[in-house]
This record gives C-alpha cells, sequence and structure tokens, in this order.
C-alpha cells in the first residue's frame, strides 16, 4: 500500500497529516506499507518522532515498511538526525551539530536518556544556555520522558529527537510514544468513557490530577513543564489521539484534529537565549517545606 | 541510642537521577520503615544530579499518605537540594497535602466536561 508523507511542519496540520497516514494504514497487516514522499517539499526534524509512532505501530502488525521518492532536501534533514537508519539509508554529518538525533528507547530507560542528552547537548552546535535553564529544560525532558514510559503502555518504546534552530534561538525537542493515549488514560481513571481528547488533555494539565493509581500524588509534571514554557516564552505542544494542544505566549489553544493520532506526542520549543534564573526570591529552607 | 538517621539518596538508590518511580518508592520505603521506629530522619540529596516531580511524588508526598503532617514535620529534614530544588519539593509536598486531604475532590469538578464520542 502506498502512504502519501505530504509535508510535514511541527503544527497542528502537521501532527494531523502524520494521524491520517497512521488511519489511513490502521488495517495493514503483514503487508508492505510504502510512504512515498514526493509531495513533501518540507519535514520539520523533530516531527520524525511523531512519524515513527506509526512506523512501529506498522512494523508492530509485521509490515514491511519502505521509503520512496524522498526529495535530497527532506533525506538531507532526516539522514542528518539519524531517522532514515532505522530504514538502513545511512546517516549524513551533522556538521553544525545542531541535532539531537532520533533514537529510540526502551519504556523506563531513564539512564540510557541522560546519557543521550549528556552525548548530545554538550559542547556541540547547541548554544550553551545558562545552567539554570539547562537544568529546568532537562528536568522537562525527563518528566516527559519517564512519564510516557509509564502512562503510555506500550512496549514499542518511546522516541525522541530535537533540532536546534541558531537563526531563531529556538531548541525543539519531541518525544512520542506509541501508546493508547491520554484519553483513554483518563476514561479508565475518571469512569467517563466519552470524554474526548481535548477535554482529556485539559484535565491531564490541571495541576493534581493524575491518572496513577496505587493512592499516589501526582500530576504536576506538565504544570511544572508549562509555568517553565510561560517563563522562558517557549512553546508546548501535546498531541495524543484526536487532541491537539499548544500552549505559548500567544496563550493556549485546544484543536480536534480530523484524524486519530495513535499515541501521544510532546514537543517542547524552548527560547535558548532566556537567562532567567527559575527560582523564586524566597529562600526555603528545610523547615518551611513540610 | 542516636535516633536520627540520613538516607543518602543517591547511595540508596545508586545513581545520582532521581527521576523514576521505582527509585522513589525504594526512598519512601527507607524514610516510612525509620519513621515508624520513631527515629528522626534526615533525607541527604548530595551528589544527586537530577531531581524530577515523578520521583519526590512518590518518595516524599507519599508520606502524607501514612504519617502525619506534624509528625512529618517534626521529624523530616532535607539537605543538599539547591534552591529551585527546593521549590520543587515544596509543590510536590503541597500537591500531595492536597491530594491526601481530599483525593475525590479533582475529579469533582470535570463532571460531564468534554463528553462526545470521537
Amino acid at each position: 500500500m502506498k502512504l502519501n508523507v505530504g509535508t510535514i511542519r511541527s503544527t497542528c496540520d502537521g501532527f494531523s497529516s502524520i494521524a491520517e497516514l497512521a488511519q489511513d494504514a490502521s488495517d495493514l497487516w503483514l503487508d508492505n506499507a510504502e510512504l512515498d514522499f514526493s509531495r513533501c517539499v518540507f519535514f520539520d526534524a523533530n516531527m520524525a518522532a511523531p512519524l515513527y509512532v506509526v512506523i512501529a505501530r506498522l512494523r508492530d502488525e509485521l509490515n514491511d515498511v519502505t521509503i520512496h521518492n524522498i526529495q535530497p532536501s527532506t533525506e538531507r534533514i532526516l539522514k542528518k538526525n539519524q531517522f532514515l537508519t532505522v530504514f538502513n539509508m545511512g546517516v549524513l554529518s551533522d556538521t553544525n551539530q545542531t541535532t539531537l538525533p532520533f533514537k529510540i528507547f526502551k519504556r523506563q530507560a531513564g539512564e540510557q536518556f541522560n546519557d543521550y542528552l549528556d552525548t548530545y547537548m554538550r559542547g556541540r552546535g547547541i548554544p550553551s544556555m545558562s545552567d539554570a535553564l539547562t537544568k529546568r529544560f532537562r528536568q522537562s525532558l525527563f518528566e516527559i520522558f519517564l512519564n510516557a514510559g509509564i502512562h503510555s503502555n506500550s512496549e514499542l518504546g518511546i522516541f525522541v529527537c530535537g533540532q536546534f534552530f541558531p537563526q531563531l534561538h529556538r531548541l525543539d525537542f519531541t518525544i512520542a510514544d506509541a501508546g493508547v493515549g491520554i484519553r483513554e488514560n483518563v476514561r479508565r481513571y475518571t469512569g467517563r468513557k466519552r470524554m474526548n481528547s481535548c477535554a482529556a488533555i485539559e484535565w491531564a494539565l490541571t495541576e493534581g490530577n493524575t491518572t496513577k493509581t496505587g493512592n499516589q500524588p501526582g500530576g504536576l509534571g506538565l504544570k511544572l513543564i508549562k509555568d517553565f514554557i510561560r517563563m522562558n516564552e517557549g512553546k508546548l505542544q501535546i498531541v495524543s489521539r484526536f487532541g491537539y494542544y499548544e500552549f505559548s505566549s500567544r496563550g493556549d489553544s485546544f484543536n480536534k484534529m480530523d484524524h486519530d493520532f495513535p499515541g501521544t506526542c510532546i514537543n517542547i520549543e524552548i527560547n535558548t537565549q532566556d537567562t532567567s534564573s527559575y527560582c523564586l526570591k524566597s529562600e526555603l529552607s528545610s523547615d518551611d517545606i513540610f | 541510642m542516636d535516633k536520627q538517621i540520613t538516607i543518602k539518596v543517591a547511595d540508596l538508590i545508586g545513581s545520582p537521577l532521581c527521576i523514576s518511580a521505582e527509585d522513589g518508592q525504594k526512598v519512601f520505603d527507607k524514610i516510612a520503615e525509620f519513621l515508624k521506629d520513631g527515629r528522626n530522619v534526615i533525607i541527604s540529596f548530595d551528589r544527586v544530579s537530577m531531581l524530577i516531580s515523578l520521583f519526590l511524588n512518590v518518595a516524599i508526598g507519599q508520606l502524607y499518605g501514612s504519617f502525619s503532617e506534624d509528625e512529618i514535620r517534626a521529624k523530616i529534614q532535607v539537605e543538599g537540594l539547591s534552591g529551585d530544588d527546593m521549590e520543587l519539593l515544596k509543590r510536590v509536598v503541597d500537591n500531595a497535602k492536597r491530594y491526601y486531604a481530599n483525593p475525590q475532590q479533582y475529579d469533582a469538578a470535570w463532571q460531564d466536561e468534554g463528553d462526545e464520542d470521537e
């Protein structure tokens, strides 16, 4: 079966196009899936992670997935970020070292994810950000990564990649899983069988809301990330099933996509020139905490 | 017998990364064990290079489900945390207090919002 991959940008339309691919291919089993890139004139490198959600599901159904008619500019982007290694199509040297390469991690592989960040975020083309910014950024990535491992309920792994845009002073990092989606978890937890994807994302963004079972508090991770992105004047995108959420200095927006993205993907984009201290003025002592 | 115990988190979990729920549970179990014995506990985060709310919810937030606020305040101290990590821990503790005060409250506000087929 031929699947047309159009232009994919890191926008609601881009995610919706990937979701449409998934929907078109949802019945394939023990078949051939040919990803035809002839209509793709641009591909945002970080979108390799959500695209792999579709590919991982196809491969899990034992389909043979191949790439066709990829244009040189797109091929260059996807070879630089090592995405095309999953099709044995080789790697191009990332001369400017602005890429955090595509990688598949096992669930709960937090230590390996740490090694990955150590390797690709230090002393390369990624700008030297302030210590406070680097720490908050990495904390945010760990929150997303570890929560994906817990909530996705998928053995297919966690897919990550990132891209630095030097002219814009922006760094995007994307973490995706091929799991059940936020909606399913929230439906199970709240017992509301018809809650839609956008409402489920909104529920998950509310401080204190967590679908973790076992009588443990939670539900802070996404709120902390949103607070960080607000201060940093960056951007947060959450895509899960039919739901698309975006937060930036322009505000919050939810959109229902036309197609079902078969998992969850979170993209955070930070302003790398930010010099905020990210520490409140008050000095807390141990006695103030409890 | 000295009743004060120091738990060195990085040593206990064998890593400077306080990121996983499993490691958080290990720390919680140890703290809970000593609190039940009536001991004072210092939780040392020396050598910890990364700390996230997921870990702290389990390691420390969860204590509020088993022990009273007064008991925790009287018996636990933390050390080795930077200012921003202290802020993070404070958020986790406040969230845990709210959670155990009324776990169902979080859901109540969401009745019938956004219920439609997709």
